[in-house]
């Protein structure tokens, strides 16, 4: 089982849209997977046209008395091995949660364990912060991607979060992989980060994914785009990405173990 | 987890136009486009998927490969996972649940396909009011080829599948189903609906002794069934051992060869004495063309406990010894194959069969042809119990190891004649001394084989040193398997007394004297 995580400091940065798009594309394959939705806005949740409650909700799943699994909480979605984990609204309160536990950074560790005989990917979306739930995301991830508009400010965050990794060596086999998303290409500052950043950043992934408005409209259709519009730009840009990150996870595997 | 799905017949007469129909009547519906979909069933020869209760297929569709498994009735859910090499041996499928299900259950046996159904499914997915897929429908119709002229339209079926997290409205689509449509739930798995299509029956296949013999009938035409059946189960595994699909087959057509020559030489006074005598030759023929690759395949099976057994530091340096093996086997393999195509094996099956299919003369000249089966099976048994009393009561501490050898021999006749008798006698009592000999059976196999496996190895150590295909490492570490080997077989002879006790204790005496013994005159030769 892998554990993508896709994560960044800032928000509106086209999270959920990575996680969205690859986990159709990972199910597609034939892989059972699971997106976990952490982020309190609920926005996978809200494209799966899946109703954002979580009994008992963030608390249900981490009080110490009675700790529940998540078994019963997954719902599946309208495609073939793709499932998903709700969102909560009260997973705004997830911190407050995993403070009173007595490991508060291995609390998702313990909620995924179970899981893993059943799916081959588990997909996080995370909500954009650091925070004892993202310290939970880095612990357990293979991968985190992390989606980034190419702007100054976007450099600095990765900055951050480089560094914030580096002083908690959370997981040995936690790959980073940065990656260009929302690029509109007639932007000079656009390009011009695209071809600076990635020699700053070796592990920044090739694939870099276009602005577009067939994106922004899953909002409406409530699909990820991929599997409602195959032939866009995006889509054709996210099955890259895909196949990019499936090298990376898989590399030292035979070629048809990558699926 | 998932509720299981269901599938339910649609009538001819209704058709899956008016199905859909009536379902649009009471739920929301939308309709995905048709699609072609084939699955393609595994068991292994043995039938062991289908004697678990469920069933394996692949199932290829337009853009995936994936493996399931299905229980036929339990209320436990399908279970399934991705496919990328082919279906052979269960330990070489990717790792999934499907593989964890069924390897312990098919274990060293391959995985053979059974039957491919092509389908033409179509999805219906009832909506939620936030237009959600809640439950999904395939509507099926099927067919199978087992070959481009001989195909098969089986009925057509709507299965069911509920959609993690929403149980209300799959019950909901059950009720409209049952209740509404009035629809028939399927009593029979498309797969066994398939198979009786093509004319066979699962678990047809067994090497198991199951006979159900009638004490009164005369011996000697009792006797032909067991060895009719004995017959059956060679020629069954013998296209499997040519193309070495499993060691299995091998295994199965020689403990089926020794039981057709136990057969002949132990149910003794049935048949004229020179057909006993050929056709116990020519099947020892069979035990020694059938010998090599079955030690290899012995070797081979157990290479992973040898190499366990040694100390870390020299596991690595066992694989040399691996590799001979594995030189030598396409060559073995090769040369069984070709015997057991040869006129020679032919001519054996067939005259054997012709002889076993005539019908028993009228006036047979052999003593007990007439007798009925329970007098002889009586005789028998009670005269070769009495013999593995008299071997077994005479080892001691200082016995050679031939006696054991014998006594083992005597054992297995012993045994032989329970199996093929069971039907005649209590089920629980023949249970019960079936288990107690398979007991002292282990411990004295324990004794010889761990002996002659020590000795041909300590040869093919010296055949692979003289070939300079073993480093001094690789001797070290067969000397200690050699040395771990032979003190196994010591503790089995130290065990030897304690086991032998255990089946001539009392009560056990007192069980066999009280099925076999009887009034009349038992000695027959």
């Amino acid at each position: 089982m892998k554990v993508i995580g896709c994560y960044n400091l800032k928000g509106g940065v086209g999270k959920t849209a990575t996680a969205v798009n690859l986990a159709s594309l990972a199910a597609n394959e034939g892989k059972q997977t699971l997106i976990w939705d952490l982020d309190p806005q609920g926005a996978a949740t809200y494209y799966f046209r899946i109703q954002p409650k979580v009994k008992g909700g963030g608390q249900g799943l981490l009080k110490k008395k009675k700790k529940r699994s998540l078994d019963p909480l997954i719902k599946g979605t309208d495609f073939e091995s793709l499932d998903l984990l709700p969102a909560d609204f009260s997973y705004r309160n997830l911190d407050l949660v995993l403070e009173e536990n007595k490991k508060p950074t291995k609390q998702l560790s313990r909620l995924l364990k179970p899981l893993s005989q059943e799916y081959d990917c588990i997909f996080l979306d995370c909500p954009p912060s650091i925070s004892l739930v993202s310290e939970n995301i880095f612990r357990i991830a293979d991968a985190l991607l992390v989606p980034m508009i190419p702007t100054t400010l976007s450099a600095r965050t990765l900055d951050q979060l480089q560094e914030f990794l580096a002083s908690h060596a959370f997981n040995p086999n936690l790959q980073c992989m940065p990656f260009f998303s929302m690029v509109d290409r007639r932007k000079r500052l656009h390009t011009d980060l695209m071809a600076e950043l990635p020699k700053q950043y070796p592990d920044f992934l090739r694939t870099s994914i276009p602005y577009s408005a067939e994106v922004e409209r899953m909002g409406i259709y409530r699909m990820p785009v991929v599997l409602k519009n195959p032939d866009n730009p995006a889509s054709k840009a996210y099955g890259n990405l895909w196949q990019e990150v499936k090298a990376r996870l898989y590399g030292h595997l035979r070629r048809e173990d990558q699926g | 987890m998932n509720a299981p799905v269901r599938d339910y017949l649609v009538p001819e007469r209704t058709g899956v136009e008016e199905v859909k129909r009536m379902l649009q009547a009471h739920r929301q519906i939308a309709a995905d486009p048709a699609r072609s979909v084939i699955r393609r069933f595994y068991d292994t020869f043995d039938w062991r998927i289908f004697h678990a209760g469920g069933c394996l297929w692949e199932q290829v569709d337009s853009n995936t490969r994936q493996l399931f498994w299905e229980p036929f009735q339990s209320k436990q859910p399908q279970l399934k996972q991705r496919l990328t090499g082919e279906v052979s041996f269960a330990d070489q499928l990717d790792l999934g649940p499907v593989r964890a299900r069924i390897a312990p259950i098919s274990s060293i046996r391959r995985l053979l396909p059974i039957v491919q159904i092509s389908s033409r499914v179509q999805t219906l997915r009832v909506l939620n009011e936030d237009e959600k897929t809640v439950v999904r429908m395939e509507i099926e119709e099927n067919r199978f080829e087992e070959n481009p002229r001989n195909r098969h339209v089986l009925g057509a079926r709507i299965r069911v599948r509920p959609i993690r997290g929403y149980p209300d409205a799959y019950r909901g689509v059950l009720r409209i189903l049952e209740n509404e449509l009035e629809l028939i739930p399927a009593r029979t798995p498309l797969l066994l609906e398939a198979l009786s299509a093509a004319g066979r029956t699962p678990g047809d296949y067994s090497s198991k002794l199951n006979f159900r013999l009638d004490p009164d009938r005369r011996a000697d035409e009792t006797t032909k069934e067991i060895l009719l059946h004995l017959l059956n189960v060679i020629e069954a595994n013998i296209p499997g051992v040519r193309e070495n699909l499993d060691p299995e087959f091998l295994h199965d057509l020689r403990v089926a060869v020794r039981r057709t020559r136990s057969a002949l030489s132990q149910i003794k006074g049935v048949f004229a004495p020179e057909i006993v005598q050929e056709y116990k030759d020519r099947f020892a023929w069979v035990g020694q063309i059938t010998g090599p690759v079955r030690d290899l395949d012995v070797y081979l099976l157990d290479f992973p406990s040898y190499q366990r057994s040694l100390p870390e530091f020299l596991q690595p340096h066992l694989e040399p010894l691996r590799a001979f093996l594995l030189s030598h086997y396409d060559e073995a393999q090769k040369a069984l194959a070709e015997q057991l195509a040869s006129q020679e094996m032919q001519d054996l099956l067939n005259n054997w069969r012709a002889f076993l299919e005539a019908p028993a003369p009228e006036h047979p000249t052999a003593p007990n042809a007439l007798r009925p089966t329970k007098w002889v099976a009586d005789a028998r048994i009670w005269r070769m119990y009495k013999r593995v009393l008299r071997e077994g009561r005479a080892i001691d501490e200082t016995s050679p190891p031939e006696d054991l050898h014998e006594l083992r021999k005597s054992c297995k006749k012993l045994r032989y004649l329970l199996e093929f008798f069971a039907s005649l006698y209590p089920k629980k009592e023949m249970r019960k001394l079936i288990k107690i000999l398979k007991t002292l059976l282990d411990n004295l196999g324990r004794f010889q084989d761990l002996a002659v496996q020590a000795d041909s190895l300590r040869r093919t150590a010296h055949t692979m040193s003289e070939e300079g295909r073993a480093d001094p490492d690789s001797l070290l570490a067969m000397g200690v398997l050699v040395g771990g080997l032979l003190s196994r077989q010591a503790a089995a002879r130290q065990e030897f007394a304690g086991t032998f006790a255990t089946f001539d204790s009392p009560s056990h005496q007192r069980l066999f004297r009280s099925l076999f013994r009887t009034k009349k005159k038992g000695g027959h030769g």
